[in-house]
């Protein structure tokens, strides 16, 4: 049944390959193509074939890399069929090498590489019990031994550790009082912080008129009395403050987060002390406020939309409206003055609420037209149609993109650590074959090791030119995948644009995770290997792989040695002589 | 004068290539003979062909196939080969059992 497609893919795989070779290898070419008839067996055929077409890419390979070389035999080495083509490998492969190497030379491909390796890079900090923080934190050492109160505020917002982090917002702001916004940051983030209470209210007597200040405080309150594991039951004074909180805010004026100002700030800092980590400076989505603010005022917007309907059942309609366009200005303000997916979904879910009530207000009143303006607004902006439903980051080419960008980055930069493993392997055997080669005496044990070193050269050339060319191959594809990032990147910094920069956190959520491992799988089992009574149990494991490995390799030296080793050689010359 | 590397699969060649001197041989023939694929045998005959070791023609065949490619040792071939093999010997004939039999 394979005999005529085989014998056919074959012939013509082999006319293929006498086509592109040189003039003087055709005909040998066509010796092979005029065999291929008397070939038994159809998969035998095509192993012809396929060493036929290998033949002639050989002779077609030298005459591309060498020209003027008439085939493959230089000087008088007469049957060293293996030095010319493997000097071509050795060069070939050095050439791949080299290249490789000038991408380091270029700033996207090493913060490419810096991506792809980051979650090992995550995994070596988890392991060795270190800050995944740990050159950020040295960037802030080196901001405040400066006196820098950009530098400081710029890693003050970043900081994992709530103290650290007050102590430089604190420092900064006293250096330059014009940094206080800080504070917002720090506080948002570190709510449970002492410091945050008294912040929120400098920042209110600073900039009355900002929503962001009452829905911190809210913050604090719900976060204060947070308990995992449960429901939270708030007592009526927190009541009360939460309520509080949410009339301050929905009356505010104006919403302002502050990032326009931090985006500033990034730009001088980033510039100033050359630190290019993507994953520190454009790591937006963690700034702003967290989901549970926005809880808050959305339970908050519902009793209004609740206390309106009230209204308009007693007949007062002014009242209602009144208290349904309360909530829709609060997540107007919030949707276009805000600058995080969180604020923007917070915003047209509040929008949407609001819109909804309006619409059935209107309907109520048989009044078709506004009926059916709030309707389409509550559509847009609505979970099920809406253009956000359901999108925590609005980007041009979506998570699926990212998420493969996110896997060819990170394999291609698994690819070039394994290649350049084989191509150092492959190198050291190549040089101990040479010096052996070169070393030893023509006694019948020296011809025996020359013999050896020489069986394994081949091999070794082979490898290291497929390493070579994989390694390449590998920094070609990183380069080019990661580049358009790297272009978002630096225009963000360079201009404060927030132009794709959705994409780009997308893309960078994606590498957060060995390719194939769902989202936070790793944090999760490294969490419940170090932190749910197994102290130090993947460290172990990893200890144990480890030497397993080295034993298995010792073991193969071994018998290498025992079958190939002096005493061996001989007794296998004596039984042939 | 500088001695040739002689390589194991050319010894196993020149071998077969010893055991019928007059003969004409094909490729196929001597790679079943040998155990070599075509990828090693075609290069290490080619070589014999370009320093005048070995000759080949073209032998005519029915209609519709494709006419064959045939070789044997030119005397200088011979020559060489016989000596190669003689001094060779001990370094490749350890293993062609192992490869004579494919």
């Amino acid at each position: 049944m394979l005999e005529t497609p085989l014998r056919q893919a074959a012939t013509v795989l082999l006319d293929s390959a006498i086509r592109i070779a040189p003039p003087e290898a055709r005909e040998w070419g066509h010796a092979m193509r005029g065999e291929l008839s008397y070939v038994q067996g159809p998969w035998a055929t095509l192993m012809w074939g396929l060493g036929g077409a290998s033949v002639m890419a050989k002779h077609s390979l030298i005459s591309l890399l060498m020209p003027g070389h008439q085939g493959m035999m230089p000087g008088d080495e007469l049957f060293a069929k293996r030095i010319p083509l493997r000097k071509v490998a050795l060069v070939a492969g050095a050439g791949c090498v080299l290249a490789s190497l000038l991408f380091f030379a270029a700033p996207p491909f090493r913060q490419a590489l810096r991506v792809a390796l980051n979650p090992w890079r995550f995994m070596l900090h988890e392991i060795a019990n270190r800050s995944p923080q740990s050159g950020f934190l040295a960037l802030a050492k080196r901001a405040e031994a400066q006196r820098d109160p950009e530098g400081m505020a710029f890693c003050a917002v970043r900081l994992w550790d709530g103290r650290e982090a007050a102590h430089l917002a604190e420092e900064a702001v006293r250096l330059d009082p014009t940094l206080l916004w800080v504070y917002a940051f720090v506080g948002s983030r570190h709510p449970a912080l002492p410091e945050t209470g008294p912040w929120v209210e400098k920042l209110e007597r600073w900039d009355p008129q900002n929503a962001l200040f009452p829905l911190i405080r809210a913050q604090v309150v719900e976060r204060a009395e947070f308990r995992p594991g449960g429901w939270w039951r708030p007592t009526e004074e927190q009541k009360r403050a939460l309520q509080s909180a949410m009339a301050a805010a929905f009356q505010s004026p104006r919403f302002d987060d502050y990032l326009d100002r931090l985006a500033q700030v990034n730009r001088r800092v980033v510039a100033r002390y050359r630190y290019y980590d993507p994953y520190e400076v454009e790591s937006r989505p963690q700034f702003g406020l967290h989901a549970y603010a926005f809880d808050s005022a959305q339970r908050y917007a519902i009793s209004l939309l609740q206390s309106g309907a009230e209204l308009e059942a007693r007949g007062d309609r002014k009242g209602a409206r009144d208290q349904y366009w309360s909530v829709a200005r609060f997540g107007q303000m919030v949707d276009s003055q805000g600058h995080t997916a969180l604020e923007h979904w917070a915003g047209t879910s509040l929008q949407a609420m609001a819109y909804k009530q309006l619409q059935a207000s209107f309907q109520k009143e048989n009044n078709q037209v506004e009926a059916a303006l709030f309707g389409y607004l509550a559509a847009k902006f609505g979970p099920v149609s809406g253009s956000h439903a359901g999108l925590p980051e609005e980007s041009a080419f979506g998570s699926y993109v990212a998420r493969r960008n996110a896997a060819v980055v990170q394999l291609s930069g698994l690819m070039i650590l394994v290649f350049a493993g084989l191509l150092v392997a492959a190198t050291t055997i190549l040089m101990v074959g040479s010096l052996q080669g070169g070393s030893v005496s023509p006694s019948v044990d020296g011809a025996g090791k020359q013999r050896t070193a020489q069986r394994a050269k081949p091999v070794a050339t082979l490898v290291v030119l497929s390493s070579a060319a994989g390694m390449l191959f590998s920094c070609v594809t990183l380069y080019l995948t990661y580049r358009p990032y790297w272009y978002i990147f630096q225009t963000a910094i360079q201009t404060g644009s927030s132009s794709q920069t959705s994409d780009f956190h997308l893309f960078l959520m994606a590498t957060q995770t060995p390719p194939g491992v769902p989202d936070r799988f790793i944090p999760l089992l490294l969490d419940s290997l170090f932190y749910a009574g197994s102290p130090g149990f993947l460290f172990y494991v990893w200890t144990a792989v480890t030497l397993l490995g080295v034993i298995g390799l010792a073991v193969i030296l071994l018998r290498h040695l025992h079958t190939h080793g002096p005493a061996n050689r001989l007794q296998h010359h004596s039984r042939v002589q | 004068m500088k001695t040739p590397r002689l390589s194991r699969e050319t010894c196993l060649v020149l071998q077969r290539f010893l055991e019928r001197p007059t003969d004409w041989r094909y490729g196929y023939e001597l790679s079943r003979a040998t155990g070599l694929k075509s990828g090693t045998l075609y290069p290490i005959l080619m070589r014999l062909e370009k320093y005048g070791l070995l000759e080949a023609r073209w032998v005519a065949t029915e209609d519709g196939v494709p006419p064959r490619h045939t070789y044997r040792l030119t005397p200088n071939g011979l020559e060489l080969a016989r000596t190669q093999l003689a001094e060779a010997r001990p370094s490749w004939a350890v293993r062609q059992p192992a490869l004579s039999g494919g």
